[in-house]
């Protein structure tokens, strides 16, 4: 019983993650019409700088950084490359974000070489134990941060010009652009939201219990992509949910492994598709996304 | 009309090829073929009057850069000495190294250029990469060497495997611990281990070892993406293990070994070579791998003190007085004698050619490397590797290279195992 | 006239292939099986997101399904891993049938979905391909693969054996001669079909899906079908690509058909621009052939340092130019290459519409994905009334 109750409490920690990267693909696919593609890298970014500041700057000074500067990575990325597209259409800009991707991923691969960089964090390789249950504190705070963030965008989006700006050129860009919204900043404040959040994910990530900031940091982010298309493409809310049915169906998978033998060995790395497959086959347009994505 | 004209130029085309081919081979009767004749050494593809060409296909850009880089360093270290102190067989050995990346099509067309260039082969690194060049470089007859210690390569002729394999040392592993770290008959030993080549072998010498020794095995598979253990390690406590064998890379030892010892699970954990990297000790989990970590390998480590392990040092320091320190530098060092032997070999017989120095190397029956190896090599059994004895080692950070060396090892199981 | 002067490049080309591996050795004539097998993929992914606006990132999975139906169709009987013992020819075959049959398969999804969420609905069956081929270890090998028996018909082999010794104008001609000849064939057959796929019936119906799918509705176009059917054609290619790559290592392991040789074949037709065939086929050249020949040729280039020094090295270039390349044609090439060649061949007729780089903002809203190119620019593409008339 503790076993099954620490493997799911792996399993939402883990999902809270996903879903802040999950969430960053939502609102750029929204916000632009992107498939960012190079959302991994920006990531990896924002920890390796983060790995790289914390030790003559401080963990938290650093930390403020590697945010801001996947954020404003991200907006870059958008005004200078995805609105110069010659072709602007989302199978373009995809491709688009893959050449990006590749670029940076290549730099920081070359960069970070075979080390393992800490990342410095005040909470190392503490633990936290509840009821028999045990977790790493880095997940902790990951798993409480999340949901502050989570309210804040709620808050964001709900509550305050900007957010409202943005959910408008997301529903309908030209009606939103007709009063009077201009979408090259609810882009712009797309993208750096992604951005940020990518970062977070990404610190919490490199953190205990994984080593630290390697190149394998970046393929993590595609980890999110299951949970993003079965909570529905454009729905925040959905990108949550699915972060967390990925989260715990994974830690199940791997936690049962033994005996879910008759599945095949290393279930942990198909599940996750697996779920989205089945998803999508019962609701082609996710758990929470709009009608409109999926037509005929 | 126009269609006609097409079909009857088109079949011209086909006559006027046609009369240009031949199926009888020119060079069929007229004995060896390759250079020939200079002298009483018989050469072929890359060799010439004054250089020995040998080809190294690595990973510079992918993700085992940092210690491919070490091993070419050491390799190109060692021919200068060696062509500094006269060359081998009156030739300077000449170094191409070309970069695959770590993916097999670029490693299978590199390899097509560099074929005809080289005599042999001194590394072909990484496993996807490795195992789509090794039946190529066999039809070809090609010397292959440096290629990872997994058992599927003991099938190739061409291939000399440098050292035992994954298998043997997990099995050596599973033997340890019943013999020096007294775990009793039913204790049950988690073996966490990579899908492939390497990872799956080490899984079957374990499993192996633990049937002999009456153990169970609770296996985990993981791939190279896994960095954070915290499910596996919570599969592993509740399964009740006593100790883990390890068959993964340094990311994948620091997240394990950090969770066990979180967890409170205060077990041995022993790793196949290329587990363990000297800057895991900068992580948070270097408290717990100092207390539990061990490794088995049938290269020497950075730090052991033996003549041969001494002057591999001295040479790479001298070579890079920064470079990281690790076991690649003895490994390299050894493929480097074991290449060098081969070629001495096959210039004795008067025949370096490729499949000359495939058969010199076949001839190595007692290869005596002063420490490198734990035992003499002998490579006369295609199917056998050529020792089944590790050196066991534990995580120190007053070692150099992070490992401080137990002794050499070799137990029941690991001498029985049959491999294939 | 025209329509000779249109062909006439299509026609050298094919001469010049026909006469390289004479001059070529082992690298170029690898290199070479390599981008023809991606050429016959690259084909295939075109009719579905060039000429249908869909988008696919599983035809890795498609490509594997190839490859391994032909291994095992072709392996010899009671091999380590299973075989059938069929011959190679209607393995070829059965590479593309059996891809096919997975596509329609996958119409249950693939007719619902459109554009950009089909693409990454197909991500997943990426992972569930390699996890199929590392578990079903007797028809697949496992992680280690299988080896790929050599193509052959009755008294010819596609490898250095059968004859044994093969000369044309004093070269020998060894496997990979002999293989390049065999790939050249399907990849003729494999553009030639693929511009009967787009200038069909069929094809018409999926432009109109692509424009607007409720226009096509109103046409009496079964979307749903259409959508499916072009997906079922792309897996076919993708399938066949699978057995030519297989063809060419000799030997197949799931490593070779990860997520970035679906998103190779991506990269290529983009490049090439969507919907062109001649242009699927530039872009795989060029994405094959790059990063081996820059691999290859790093030693022979002054400001490259070697390998393992610490500088910018062949790879590393290799893969910022890869990258610079993709990013370089989406911001200033309209239509990829071939929508480039189309405007340099039409520079003396009115010029086009648009040459100067300056694109609309993408659209804000979560559009669906609509992969509009222009029509005009596609070079090679004979209108309606010249098929017609010859």
């Amino acid at each position: 019983m503790t076993y099954l109750l620490t493997q799911l409490a792996n399993g939402l920690s883990y999902g809270l993650i996903l879903g802040l990267i999950a969430v960053g693909f939502v609102i750029v696919f929204t916000s632009t019409g992107v498939l960012n593609f190079a959302h991994g890298s920006v990531l990896l970014a924002g920890a390796y700088l983060v790995a790289v500041l914390h030790d003559p700057i401080g963990f938290w000074a650093a930390a403020v950084v590697g945010i801001a500067g996947a954020a404003l990575l991200a907006v870059l990325i958008n005004a200078v490359l995805v609105r110069n597209l010659a072709e602007a259409n989302p199978g373009t800009a995809a491709i688009l974000m893959l050449g990006v991707d590749i670029l940076l991923l290549t730099e920081l691969t070359r960069r970070i070489g075979n080390r393992v960089l800490t990342i410095g964090s005040p909470w190392g390789a503490d633990v936290f134990s509840f009821g028999g249950i045990t977790l790493p504190m880095s997940r902790v705070i990951a798993a409480g941060l999340a949901i502050v963030v989570f309210a804040l965008l709620w808050f964001l989006f709900a509550r305050t010009g900007t957010g409202i700006a943005m959910r408008a050129a997301a529903a309908d860009g030209d009606t939103a652009s007709l009063m009077g919204i201009r979408l090259s900043r609810t882009g712009a404040a797309g993208w750096a939201l992604a951005g940020a959040l990518a970062a977070i994910a990404g610190i919490f990530l490199a953190s205990f219990p994984a080593p630290g900031v390697a190149p394998t940091l970046a393929i993590s982010a595609f980890a999110a992509i299951p949970a993003w298309v079965l909570g529905g493409f454009d729905s925040v809310v959905g990108a949550i949910v699915g972060g967390l049915i990925i989260g715990v169906v994974t830690a199940l998978a791997v936690g049962y492994e033994s005996e879910l033998h008759f599945l095949g060995r290393g279930l942990g790395e198909v599940v996750p598709y697996a779920v989205m497959i089945l998803v999508l086959l019962v609701r082609p347009s996710g758990l929470f996304g709009r009608k409109e994505a999926v037509r005929v | 009309m126009k269609h006609r004209t097409r079909t009857a130029l088109a079949l011209a085309g086909c006559v006027a090829v046609l009369a240009a081919c031949s199926t009888e081979d020119p060079n069929a009767s007229g004995g060896g073929g390759g250079g020939g004749g200079e002298g009483d050494v018989e050469t072929g593809n890359g060799v010439t009057d004054d250089t020995i060409t040998v080809g190294m296909l690595t990973d510079l850009s992918g993700p085992f850069a940092a210690g491919a880089a070490i091993q070419v360093t050491q390799t190109q270290a060692y021919y200068d000495q060696v062509n500094e102190d006269g060359g081998i067989c009156g030739r300077d050995v000449e170094v191409q190294v070309q970069d695959h990346g770590y993916d097999p099509q670029r490693a299978v067309t590199l390899y097509r250029s560099m074929a005809p260039e080289v005599v042999a082969l001194q590394q072909v690194l990484g496993g996807p990469t490795s195992a789509a060049v090794l039946p190529l470089a066999e039809a070809d007859g090609l010397y292959l060497g440096g290629h990872g210690w997994a058992g599927v390569a003991l099938q190739y002729e061409n291939a000399q495997i440098p050292g035992t394999t994954y298998a043997i040392e997990s099995a050596n592993a599973i033997d340890y611990l019943v013999d020096e770290l007294g775990l009793s008959e039913g204790a049950k030993v988690g073996v966490v281990y990579f899908v492939g080549d390497y990872g799956s072998d080490s899984l079957a010498g374990a499993q192996y070892a633990a049937g002999e020794r009456g153990l169970e095995v609770v296996p985990q598979e993981i791939t190279p993406r896994d960095t954070d253990l915290s499910a596996q390690a919570s599969a592993l406590q509740q399964a009740g293990v006593s100790a883990v064998i390890l068959g993964a890379a340094p990311g994948q030892l620091a997240s394990l070994a950090g969770v066990l010892a979180a967890q409170g699970l205060d077990v041995p954990i022993i790793g196949n070579t290329p587990t363990f990297g000297p800057s895991l000790l900068e992580t948070p989990a270097g408290p717990a791998l100092e207390q539990n970590f061990y490794t088995v390998t049938s290269i020497a480590p950075y730090s052991l003190d033996e003549p041969g392990v001494q002057a591999a040092r001295e040479l790479y320091e001298a070579a890079a007085p920064d470079g990281e320190l690790g076991w690649e530098v003895p490994l390299a060092t050894a493929q480097a004698e074991l290449l060098s032997a081969a070629l001495e070999g096959a210039c004795e017989a008067g025949d370096l050619t490729p499949e000359g120095v495939v058969a010199a190397m076949r001839e190595t029956s007692d290869l005596d490397t002063e420490g490198l190896y734990a035992t003499p090599l002998d490579y006369t059994e295609v199917t056998e590797p050529p020792t089944r004895t590790v050196y066991v080692s534990r995580a120190s950070a007053d070692a150099e290279g992070g490992l401080e060396v137990l002794g050499t090892f070799e137990g029941p199981s690991a001498q029985s195992y049959t491999v294939g | 006239m025209s329509d000779l002067l249109r062909r006439l490049p299509v026609a050298l080309a094919v001469l010049v292939a026909l006469g390289l591996p004479v001059v070529l050795d082992g690298f170029w004539l690898q290199t070479g099986l390599f981008a023809m097998a991606a050429v016959v993929g690259a084909i295939g992914l075109t009719l579905l997101v060039g000429i249908a606006g869909q988008l696919s990132l599983g035809h890795a999975f498609f490509a594997a399904l190839g490859a391994y139906a032909y291994a095992w169709s072709v392996g010899e009987v009671g091999d380590r891993a299973a075989g059938a013992g069929l011959p190679p020819i209607l393995g070829l075959v059965l590479a593309g049938v059996v891809a096919a049959v997975a596509g329609a398969l996958f119409s249950p999804i693939s007719g619902r979905l459109r554009g950009i969420y089909l693409g990454l609905a197909t991500i997943g069956l990426v992972f569930l391909a390699r996890h199929l081929m590392v578990n079903l270890e007797a028809l697949t090998g496992g992680f280690n693969g299988r080896a790929v028996e050599p193509f052959s018909v009755p008294g010819f082999s596609f490898s250095n054996d059968d004859p044994d010794y093969l000369a044309i104008a004093g070269v020998e001609f060894g496997g990979l001669h002999r293989l390049w000849y065999l790939f050249l064939v399907v990849v003729l057959l494999a553009a030639w079909l693929g511009r009967n796929v787009k200038d069909s019936r069929t094809g018409r119906a999926l432009a109109n899906v692509r424009d607007s799918e409720a226009a096509a509705a109103a046409m009496g176009i079964h979307v749903a079908r259409a959508k499916a059917t072009a997906f079922v054609i792309s897996s076919a290619y993708a399938g066949v690509a699978g057995a030519l790559m297989a063809l060419a290592y000799g030997r197949i392991a799931p490593d070779l058909f990860g997520l970035q040789l679906s998103i190779d074949f991506l990269v290529m037709i983009v490049l090439g621009g969507l919907g062109s065939i001649a242009g699927a086929a530039a872009g795989a050249a060029f994405v094959v052939m790059l990063p081996l020949v820059l691999t290859q040729y790093s030693s022979e280039l002054p400001f490259l340092a070697a390998p393992g020094s610490g500088g910018l090295d062949g790879a590393t270039l290799a893969r910022l130019l890869y990258g610079a390349a993709i990013i370089a044609v989406l911001l200033f090439l309209r239509g990829g290459l071939a929508g480039a060649a189309g405007r340099l061949r039409h520079r003396r007729s009115p010029p086009p519409p648009d040459t100067s780089g300056l694109p609309p903002a993408p659209p804000p809203s979560a559009a669906p994905a609509s992969a509009a190119v222009p029509e005009p620019s596609h070079p090679g593409v004979p209108t309606r009334s010249k098929e017609t008339t010859s």
